[in-house]
């Protein structure tokens, strides 16, 4: 579960994020997209609590956080396995089964074979599957995800995707994806909201996905 | 290789460089009298008669001995305290006049205190070395905490990483580098500080014995006990130092 009410937020004098509210349950899942720089980031960290709303509420259910960021964040001075397997000793895990576990989601995000590599020998998209492998190895009760698959090539994207839809599908989960592109949102997504660069926020109608994909795609060719 | 032919250039100019100083050295004696300049080869007759007559082992023992125990109770303190002012800007607050008066008062008067208060002395010459390179050490360490990637720190928060994990997975390797560096400094202001040490404060080990050649004007002698007091150098950086940067370090090797 996880609650905004009224939240805003500003860095100095700029206003991210103007009177935000939204409710998912357990197991929601929550696309949002929009502009960079408008304050998708800004709104998983106020999820986290890393930091707190200027004004309104922020709830979120008891349990474990799994965060895939926008860059990879490892810890360069450790191995693949051992970057998964800390954020599961986190979790209260013992050593060996910790290293278990972290080699088994290393395979199912495609590196098997990597497991002692060390981030600098990584190339971007491999570092990025190593974070998303941590995020979903802890299973968390709510899963926010940046961004996630940026630097990964189509197919694995694909298939990556694939994996998390059958995650997260009539899990409990509360998972929130943030994307630039909608289409990511619409495949993964139960409801989409969209952050505007005028800091108001609109959940998107996905009764018909179709007009919303079609409607989306005709504003950005407006643009350019 | 690019890399292999690379380290051989940087070996030879190395190499050159200790040629510059062999050659300066013996420049100067020739010019100047043997009671200023002592040849590198009558320097080196000197440090064979040390050696024969065993007061080279016993006294280089009894100095590395002083440096060892002051620079590991000296840096151990000063990156613990580093450690706590890095994380909590009000023991950072508190120490930060006391590492002012640390980093301003010259070895000599350090010296001269301890020595009145302690006696002549290993204790002395210790307590000197540790309270000099303590300050050093703790500014290092101060730097290498506030310099950690505030990224990976949320990170760890983010995953709840417990204090202990946050230390020792993000904290402590994070300030692996700046700690060495500051243990490399550490050391050569430790074997200045503990020379000059047994010049004020003690009746043995390479300072007092090269403080009493002095008053005798056996220059060979004090050239002597110089090399002596490069090769103690030489060992810990490539006995000690190295290894523990090239361990410590072992993970960046990915990185180049
Ligand atoms: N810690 C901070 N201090 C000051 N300003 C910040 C901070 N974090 C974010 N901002 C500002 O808030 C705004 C929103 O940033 P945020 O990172 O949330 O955007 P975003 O939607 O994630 O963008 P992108 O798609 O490029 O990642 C930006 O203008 C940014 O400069
Ligand atoms: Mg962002």
């Amino acid at each position: 579960m996880i609650v905004f009410e009224h939240v805003s937020k500003s860095f100095d004098s700029l206003k991210v994020l103007n009177d935000v509210s939204f409710r998912l349950a357990s197991g929601d899942i929550l696309g949002v997209v929009g502009p960079s720089g408008v304050g998708k980031t800004t709104l998983l960290r106020l999820i986290t609590g890393i930091i707190a709303p200027d004004e309104g509420s922020v709830q979120v259910a008891q349990g474990a956080v799994g965060y895939v960021f926008q860059e990879p964040r490892l810890l360069p001075w450790r191995t693949a396995l051992d970057n998964v397997a800390v954020a599961l000793r986190a979790q209260g895990m013992e050593k060996d089964g910790a290293r278990v576990k972290a080699a088994e989601w290393l395979g199912r995000v495609g590196l098997a074979g990597f497991e002692h590599y060390h981030p600098a020998e990584l190339s971007g998209g491999m570092a990025q599957r190593v974070a998303v492998a941590r995020a979903l190895a802890i299973e968390p009760a709510v899963l926010l995800m940046d961004e996630p698959f940026v630097n990964v090539d189509i197919d694995l994207k694909s298939s990556l995707m694939v994996m998390l839809q059958g995650l997260l599908a009539g899990g409990k989960t509360t998972a929130v994806y943030v994307t630039h592109d909608l289409t990511e949102a619409l495949r993964l997504a139960d409801r989409v909201i969209e952050l505007q660069a005028d800091r108001t926020v609109r959940e998107l109608d996905l009764s018909d996905r179709a007009a919303v994909a079609r409607d989306w795609f005709a504003r950005a060719s407006a643009q350019e | 290789m690019a890399s292999t032919s690379h380290r051989l250039n940087r070996v030879i100019w190395i190499l050159a460089g200790v040629a510059a100083i062999l050659i300066g050295w013996q420049l100067l004696s020739l010019f100047l009298p043997p009671v200023y300049v002592a040849s590198p080869a009558a320097s080196l007759r000197a440090l064979g008669r040390l050696a024969w007559g065993s007061t080279l082992w016993i006294q280089v023992l009894i100095t590395l001995k002083r440096l060892v125990v002051g620079l590991a109770v000296g840096a151990a303190g000063g990156w613990a305290l580093g450690i706590a002012s890095g994380l909590y800007a009000r023991v950072r607050a508190f120490l930060e006049p006391i590492r002012w008066v640390g980093m301003t008062i010259p070895v000599v008067i350090v010296a001269g205190l301890a020595a009145l208060w302690f006696g002549l002395g290993d204790f002395t010459v210790m307590v000197v070395v540790g309270l000099i390179v303590l300050p050093t050490m703790f500014v290092n360490t101060v730097e290498g905490i506030r310099a950690i990637d505030r990224d990976l720190v949320e990170m760890g928060r983010v995953f709840r990483f417990s204090r202990r994990l946050l230390l020792r997975e993000v904290y402590l390797p994070g300030i692996a580098s700046p700690s060495i560096a500051g243990l490399t400094l550490a050391t050569g202001i430790g074997i200045r500080a503990v020379v000059l040490a047994e010049v004020l404060g003690a009746a043995s080990g390479i300072g007092h014995a090269f403080s009493r050649a002095s008053s005798w004007l056996e220059t060979d002698v004090m050239f002597a006990w110089i090399i002596a007091l490069l090769a103690l150098m030489a060992l810990i950086e490539f006995g000690v130092l190295r290894p523990v940067r090239r361990r410590a370090l072992r993970w960046r090797k990915a990185e180049q």
